[in-house]
């Protein structure tokens, strides 16, 4: 069980390293604790969250898109949306925010390191992902193939391409992107995400599917993997929630007597399955 | 709680004068307003004390405090950013004449800010506390504890449990700052005889008997369980439900909070811990405005849900104690009891 430290809900300063503008909206920022012992110390794994503090704004949780596996610095990708994210979009390298965690459950990476593996995202949605693809890429037991589906919405809003041409480099990698809306420059694919399930290999047998997205991605996703036969234990997904406490007090982040804080973010189809979420509806 | 003594109810104002010297004291207090509310003693009030009628607010409000300080930050330059725990002044509080609900609540706060986790602000506040406790001979107008098995007596749970017996408490010792108490002050109290303790059992059947409302909570849980609650429940309620969050804030037991920066200057401020209350569309309202409790009726649900369904299959027991606090302040009629009536109709 986690035990909070007395300084509990207290962030520690973090320090801006590096600003990567993945797109107009999205933007990773690479950060170190401002006290150097606090990195030593500092462990996650894929599939947790940060909560982000900001003077006067308040917290948010974000995924983390760094892995482990690289020891590099903490990286969080934050889509500009509401006051917290527009603030920090505006923060300059070497500013500093307050980060306290990791919280929440992470992926199963002991099973996923046994498996092939099909990653699903939509806009923002990759960027969970990007944690576990590079723990798998840089663990030298992992030997499975991985697949990578990314839908965006313009050309113009396909973020993380520096991990998108990344994986591309590797052979036992295969990354399709599409757009729902193509512009004249565009030759790639045009669709929804689910479109590229015919342009890759799929074989339920060997695979699990890991997911994240908007709403509405998730639940097509979800729908289409089931009808080609993943299992539920085989189809997992990230969930976001408004949240508060992350420690699974406030209750902010209910869905249906779990806690996303706590119980996840992360849930098999399986556990999402006794419940009653929006998601899966 | 093995020890029974008896307390004489003319000694009562002076022992709690001593019981005041050595601790904050918190009990009911009938103010100039006529409102029964668990007030600090001071030399001003004692005369006021109210133990015959139920006190308006709980002792919630003292454990998690409707707006809590939990730390300062300074945000010096645009580099520098620091966050200073602030000095909690917890004061040793002694809580007297807490209702068999009350506590029962105290119980399950326990179980919310230091199962699994530790909440040091909760933790902090509950070490400093002593829990005096008196048992309900005569439940009130809107009280159900019996049905939600949490009253009107308690058998654990406070540091001393008081019962009346006429011209005289009896006192049952509990943990041992009960014990310090008793043995600190012990000339206000005597051994309790054979004649006291079938007084009190006697009060405690007559107490047992004397509930006016039958409420079927047991049956509520069934139905909300196996999902047979009809949906026009939910939409009568939601359509009721004026989303002033008075139940939540009355409730002994929500503890939903939220956190906030409040600045003060322009590099300071300090982040507050709040109630809050998840019938509020706000509460799951996510950045961009996306919503996953977006109805109404989703949200009345995950209220009831939560009290009567989720924390029985968690705790075991539903986190609704009985105390009819909802019933007396929910104008639009959407309290606890209603929803209880309506899902338990026709069964």
């Amino acid at each position: 069980m986690k035990t909070l430290q007395p300084e509990d809900y207290l962030p520690r300063p973090a320090i801006i390293k590096e600003i990567i503008t993945e797109n107009s909206q999205i933007k990773t920022f690479v950060l170190s604790f401002a006290n150097p012992e606090q990195n030593t110390d500092f462990s996650y794994q894929p599939g947790q969250f940060m909560m982000v503090s900001i003077p006067h704004c308040g917290e948010a949780p974000i995924s983390f898109s760094s892995t482990p596996a690289r020891k590099e610095m903490i990286r969080l990708s934050v889509r500009k949306a509401g006051k917290l994210t527009s603030a920090l979009h505006e923060l300059q390298a070497g500013a500093i925010i307050g980060l306290r965690g990791p919280y929440g459950k992470p992926f199963p990476m002991d099973y996923l390191a046994k498996r092939d593996l099909l990653f699903v995202a939509g806009g923002i949605g990759l960027a969970p992902l990007c944690s576990v693809i590079n723990s798998c890429l840089f663990n030298p037991d992992y030997h499975g193939r991985i697949s990578i589906l990314y839908g965006s919405r313009t050309p113009e809003d396909i973020a993380f391409m520096g991990e998108i041409n990344f994986w591309r480099q590797n052979p036992d990698v295969k990354c399709l992107l599409t757009v729902d809306q193509g512009t004249s420059d565009w030759h790639g694919a045009t669709g929804v995400v689910t479109t590229l399930f015919s342009q890759t290999e799929i074989n339920p047998e060997q695979q699990t599917a890991i997911i994240c997205g908007p709403p509405m991605m998730i639940k097509a996703v979800i729908s289409e993997l089931n009808e080609m036969g993943f299992g539920d234990d085989d189809i997992i997904t990230t969930m976001e929630r408004h949240m508060k406490c992350g420690v699974g007090v406030c209750r902010h982040c209910h869905m249906d007597g779990k806690l996303v804080c706590v119980d996840g973010p992360v849930f098999s189809l399986r556990q999402l399955k006794e419940l009653d979420v929006m998601e899966i509806k | 709680m093995n020890d029974k003594l008896t307390l004489k109810k003319d000694h009562l104002p002076a022992f709690l004068r001593k019981l005041s010297k050595d601790y904050r004291l918190v009990a009911p207090i009938k103010n100039r307003h006529g409102d029964t509310i668990f007030t600090r003693i001071d030399s001003s009030n004692s005369a006021s004390l109210d133990l015959d009628n139920q006190p308006q607010n709980s002792i919630k409000q003292f454990m998690l405090p409707q707006r809590e300080v939990l730390f300062s930050y300074h945000a010096k330059t645009e580099t520098g950013y620091e966050f200073n725990p602030t000095d909690q002044i917890n004061e040793p509080t002694i809580f007297f004449g807490v209702r068999s609900c009350d506590l029962s609540a105290i119980l399950y706060m326990d179980v919310t800010f230091l199962q699994g986790i530790t909440d040091s602000h909760y933790l902090e506040k509950r070490t400093n506390s002593v829990f005096i406790g008196l048992n309900c001979n005569q439940p009130f107008a809107n009280c159900f504890c019996n049905a939600t098995k949490s009253g009107p007596f308690l058998e654990f749970g406070a540091d001393l449990q008081f019962t009346d017996i006429g011209d005289r408490f009896l006192v049952e010792v509990g943990r041992s700052k009960g014990i310090k108490i008793v043995e600190k002050w012990g000339h206000f109290f005597s051994a309790a005889e054979e004649k006291e303790n079938k007084q009190q059992y006697q009060a405690f059947l007559e107490a047992r008997g004397s509930f006016t409302r039958l409420v079927h909570v047991d049956q509520a849980i069934k139905r909300l369980q196996e999902n047979s609650v009809p949906e026009k429940v939910w939409n009568q309620l939601s359509l009721r439900c004026q989303d002033c969050g008075g139940c939540a804030y009355i409730c002994p037991t929500c503890t939903c909070f939220t956190i906030t920066d409040c600045p003060l200057t322009k590099n300071t401020g300090e982040r507050i811990r709040s109630w809050d209350a998840c019938t509020f569309s706000g509460f799951t309202r996510m950045t961009g405005g996306h919503n996953p409790v977006s109805k109404k009726t989703e949200a009345i649900r995950q209220r009831f849900m939560h009290k009567l369904c989720y924390d029985v299959k968690k705790h075991g027991r539903p986190s609704c104690v009985g105390c009819g606090r909802c019933v007396d302040i929910c104008f639009g009629g959407t309290d606890i009891l209603r929803f209880i009536n309506l899902a338990c109709e026709g069964s």
